[in-house]
């Protein structure tokens, strides 16, 4: 690697205060499975790195006012292990599990996951179908944003160079709604999502309420596809509708054609891992 | 940039340019070889290291974020003693060929064995998941883990 | 714990001393890190006679001590980092190499291109690939200059600041087409058709004929990388009586000291080339890589020069799996006895010859599967393209014509409604069966080894 200084804030007002003096010469790191691999192989080397992976404010998982509070600096172990999360969104459980390996998940944190923000960010999908919120802190205050909002391009955000995401916040509504998360890699472990999917749904009176459906690696970000989920809201419980929904979600992506996977693959994938992600969270809905 | 640790239970001080890896740092300031460059992207986990008893890629953490943290590699897990039963079933079964994957290996079933001492093939499989063979296609690295987890159950 | 060794050595007998002792080999370690001393040799390792034994490799403790020395855990004093500019195109001719804003770098220890190599040219059939590009660059992972400096980093940023200025040319990828005759050439002059051979046994027209049905099938397989999780490695040490030591992960030392010796153009005598345990080697580091480069920035330098292949740099330039094309025809009776086949092999070779001609030989040989066949004729070719050279892999093509082969029969088998065992048995080499090109064959169990398989796994139960 090339020189660059190094800092480490202990606390988080402290990061904010040396990100709005250092920016644009300052880049975040937290734990480092995107960011170091990034500057092993680029030129574009920034004056300083600072290392926010244990300030105690981005740690932590709680309860508060308006849902659940995952601290942006959580790792992928901490949420596979954690019990609120078990209690109000298991589906985030799996969606970590299937992130890289062991290693992978014991430094990489949630926050770095969703800002990479590469298509097939594994943890995007569940969050989306969750209806999760960012907490976004800069010099001039924090500001909170749904999580789709965050999503730019590949690779792209809307944080400006001076702001730090602080949490990302599961609103109440959402808490224990039945949600289930598919990744389709080509292998079990190591392996970036060709298609990952992701639903939340409540059922009344037999009927598909509230219907969130997300897809990831098939477009230039984490996408909801909103034709799909209209398509069922307010339905009746139905295999054919739901494998029609997974049709109709094949029109909402636009998958690229690479080395891993043709197009035409992909779009298939995203047709069977759709349908089975709402079949997954039909099953685990209270059906009356 | 200074750096004080632990290592194999022991303080460490370093004196290290910011961009060091830990990786660099065990290799070329302490001489501690077992962990090995097999990729330096976190993709083979030849360089895996327990950090305050986790299984972390050290090519993938840079020397700084390890201020006043505890490492442990695979020199420290034999003693005068005697060998790990991780390190004493891998060498009974053969487990190993080349060995380049070894040491990173063993570090991950060790942290794998300390949270639970009963796993299974699949939990194995899962904890190794992230260490890249591609001399032995796994199944005895698997058996000896297996193994190991018996024995220290029975012989805490 | 020091003291407790030292006690026991004193308390030994002579007797004892003598013996070799496995614990004493181990190595003297680094920092406060100690060792087992009263370990138990396990249980494989005293048993006799070794057969269907379980085996355990001599140097298992020391792997799973960390203790084993890879070239890459080996330092020396002074030592200095190599690294190796890619070409980057598949085919150009190298107009300008300007290395003048890498050498002013400081760190910079010395530079390399390929004019200054003694001999640039080397393999173990043909010496048609050469250390370091100096003329022509035959495919990406083509060596162009090399850069020795005080750090790793530092010799890195100094390959980005190597400018060289390339005439493009037409490079050709497909085998197939690289076979015409008005294809480019890889080698110019030398046509890209570098070996063939074949193999003539009975009339196969005539077989043909005589079938009750005749199937054609093309196979193909991929190329594969090696990729030992241990990087091609060395260090060299020219020293001041003008003799060099190179410490390398290579596999063949002997055959690799010969090219050394030709490339740097010395007698063999004054190369010493001292092998190390080899993390993972599965064919790919049968032949020498950038030795010759290390020795001479050696030289330069006065220096240890090491040099570690990146993950790249073994992706882009190391040896690997030759991909084949297979074009089969078989006819077989009603029963589903072969009577004729007909084989050709495209062997896609990349840039250079390497071990092509020994793989070629192998799969030829192999390509009729292990059974009985009156009337066979194999055709194969290997042909250059401009893509990342193929050598020798786990099997030497046997694993290709295996694939091609086996699925062969399987289409057979479903067509003609015949159990695929069955189909195997019928036409299985059986004790004194003759190889494609005449060998008898002896010790020959391949029908019992198909029952006992087909017994473990039960066969029977699953075809229902
Ligand atoms: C071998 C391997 C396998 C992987 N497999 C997967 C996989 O299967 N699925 C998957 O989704 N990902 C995978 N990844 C990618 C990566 O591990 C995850 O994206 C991880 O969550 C990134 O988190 P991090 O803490 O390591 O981020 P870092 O690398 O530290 O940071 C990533 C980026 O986010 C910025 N950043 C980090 N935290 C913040 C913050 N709080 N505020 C503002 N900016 C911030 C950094 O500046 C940087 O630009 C893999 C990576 C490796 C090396
Ligand atoms: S060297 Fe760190 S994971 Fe490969
Ligand atoms: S033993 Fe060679 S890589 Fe595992």
């Amino acid at each position: 690697m090339r020189p660059f200084e190094f800092i480490k804030p202990d606390s988080e007002a402290s990061a904010i205060e040396l990100l709005g003096k250092l920016s644009p010469n300052v880049r975040i790191l937290a734990g480092g499975t995107d960011y170091l691999v990034d500057l092993k192989h680029t030129a574009d080397v920034p004056k300083t790195v600072m290392d926010i992976s244990r300030l105690p404010e981005l740690k932590g998982i709680d309860e508060v006012d308006d849902g659940l509070r995952i601290g942006a600096g959580v790792t992928h172990t901490e949420i596979m292990q954690n019990p609120l999360i078990k209690k109000y969104a298991p589906a985030m459980i799996h969606a970590a599990h299937t992130i890289g390996a062991v290693q992978t998940r014991n430094l990489g944190t949630i926050g770095g996951n969703l800002v990479t923000c590469v298509p097939s960010m594994d943890s995007g999908p569940t969050l989306v179908a969750l209806d999760a919120e960012v907490n976004i802190v800069g010099k001039d205050g924090t500001r909170r944003i749904s999580l789709t909002d965050l999503f730019v391009g590949p690779r792209k955000t809307s944080l400006k160079s001076n702001e730090l995401l602080t949490e990302i916040i599961i609103p109440k509504r959402s808490l224990g709604k039945p949600a289930n998360f598919y990744k389709f890699g080509l292998r079990k472990g190591q392996a970036l999502a060709l298609v990952n999917a992701a639903s939340s749904l409540w059922i009344k009176g037999g009927c598909f309420k509230d219907l969130r459906i997300s897809i990831g690696a098939v477009a230039p970000v984490v996408i909801r596809c909103l034709k799909a989920e209209k398509y069922l809201e307010g339905k009746k419980i139905d295999e054919k509708l739901v494998k029609e929904a997974g049709n109709i979600a094949v029109t909402e992506a636009k998958p690229i054609d690479d080395f891993r996977a043709s197009q035409s693959y992909r779009n298939d994938l995203i047709a069977v891992l759709v349908t089975r992600t709402i079949n997954a969270a039909i099953d685990l809905a209270d059906k009356d | 940039m200074d750096v004080e640790l632990i290592i194999n239970g022991e303080e460490k001080t370093a004196s290290i340019p910011p961009e060091t890896t830990l990786l660099k740092l065990l290799r070329e300031e302490f001489y501690l070889t077992g962990a090995k460059t097999g990729c330096d992207v976190g993709d083979c986990g030849a360089c895996t290291v327990l950090v305050d008893g986790e299984a972390v890629n050290s090519c993938l953490m840079l020397a700084g974020q390890l201020q006043g943290r505890s490492v442990e590699t695979i020199e420290g897990l034999a003693n005068l003693e005697d060998f790990h039963p991780l390190q004493k079933n891998f060498e009974d079964l053969g487990s190993l060929q080349c060995g380049f994957c070894g040491p990173g290996m063993i570090l991950s079933a060790k942290q794998l064995l300390e949270e639970n001492p009963e796993p299974t093939k699949q939990e194995i499989q899962d904890a190794i998941a992230g260490n890249l063979c591609r001399c032995t296609g796994y199944t005895k690295i698997v058996e000896a883990v297996a193994d190991a987890a018996k024995e220290m159950r029975e012989e805490p | 714990m020091v003291d407790k060794v030292k006690v026991k050595e004193r308390e030994s007998t002579l007797e004892e001393l003598r013996e070799v002792n496995d614990d004493l080999r181990l190595p003297s370690v680094p920092e406060k890190v100690s060792f087992p001393i009263d370990v138990v040799t396990p249980e494989a390792r005293t048993q006799t006679p070794a057969v269907g034994q379980r085996a355990s490799r001599p140097d298992g403790r020391m792997h799973g001590l960390g203790q084993t020395k890879y070239i890459d855990d080996m330092s020396f004093p002074g030592m200095i980092y190599a690294k190796i500019k890619r070409a980057g195109v598949a085919k150009a001719r190298i107009k300008k190499i300007d290395l003048s804003e890498a050498e002013k770098m400081p760190g910079v220890m010395a530079t390399l291109i390929g004019s200054e190599i003694p001999v640039n040219s080397f393999g173990p059939s043909y010496q048609d690939q050469p250390i370091i590009a100096d003329k022509l660059i035959y495919h990406a992972g083509d060596p162009v200059a090399a850069v020795a400096a005080t750090t790793e980093q530092l010799a890195a940023d100094a390959l980005e600041k190597i400018k060289i200025e390339y005439e493009q040319l037409e490079p050709i990828f497909d085998p197939i087409e690289a076979m015409k005759e008005s294809a480019p050439e890889v080698h110019p002059g030398q046509g890209n058709i570098y070996s063939s051979k074949i193999i003539q046994k009975g009339d196969v027209d005539k077989g043909f004929k005589d079938s009750y049905r005749t199937y054609e099938n093309t196979f193909s397989t991929q190329m594969v990388e090696h990729v030992p999780m241990e990087p091609h490695a060395s260090i060299a040490e020219w020293d001041a009586n003008g003799r060099v030591i190179i410490h390398s992960s290579l596999g063949r030392i002997t055959l690799g000291r010969a090219d050394i010796a030709r490339t740097l153009d010395m007698p063999i005598n004054r190369i010493r080339v001292v092998a190390t345990v080899v993390g993972g080697n599965f064919g790919g580091k049968n032949e020498i890589t950038t030795e010759p480069i290390l020795a001479l920035l050696s030289r330069k330098t006065g220096r240890p020069v090491k040099g570690i292949y990146t993950r790249e740099d073994e992706f882009m330039s190391s040896t690997t799996r030759h991909p084949f094309i297979m074009d089969y025809k078989t006819g077989v009776s009603e029963e589903g006895k072969i009577i004729s086949r007909k084989v050709r092999l495209v062997c896609d070779g990349g840039a250079y010859c390497s071990w092509s001609e020994t793989t070629l030989g192998k799969a030829c040989i192999l390509s009729a599967g292990p059974y009985n066949i009156e009337n066979l004729y194999v055709e194969a070719y290997a042909v250059y393209t401009n893509k990342t050279m193929t050598g020798a892999m786990r099997g030497f093509g046997a694993p290709q014509v295996c694939f091609a082969y086996e699925s062969h029969m399987d289409d057979i088998a479903r067509d003609l409604d015949i159990d695929p065992l069955q189909i195997r048995r019928i036409n299985a080499f059986h004790e004194g069966s003759a190889s494609p090109t005449g060998q008898v064959l002896q010790s020959v169990v391949v029908k019992d080894s198909l029952d006992v398989a087909a017994d473990r796994f039960g066969w029977e139960e699953w075809q229902k």
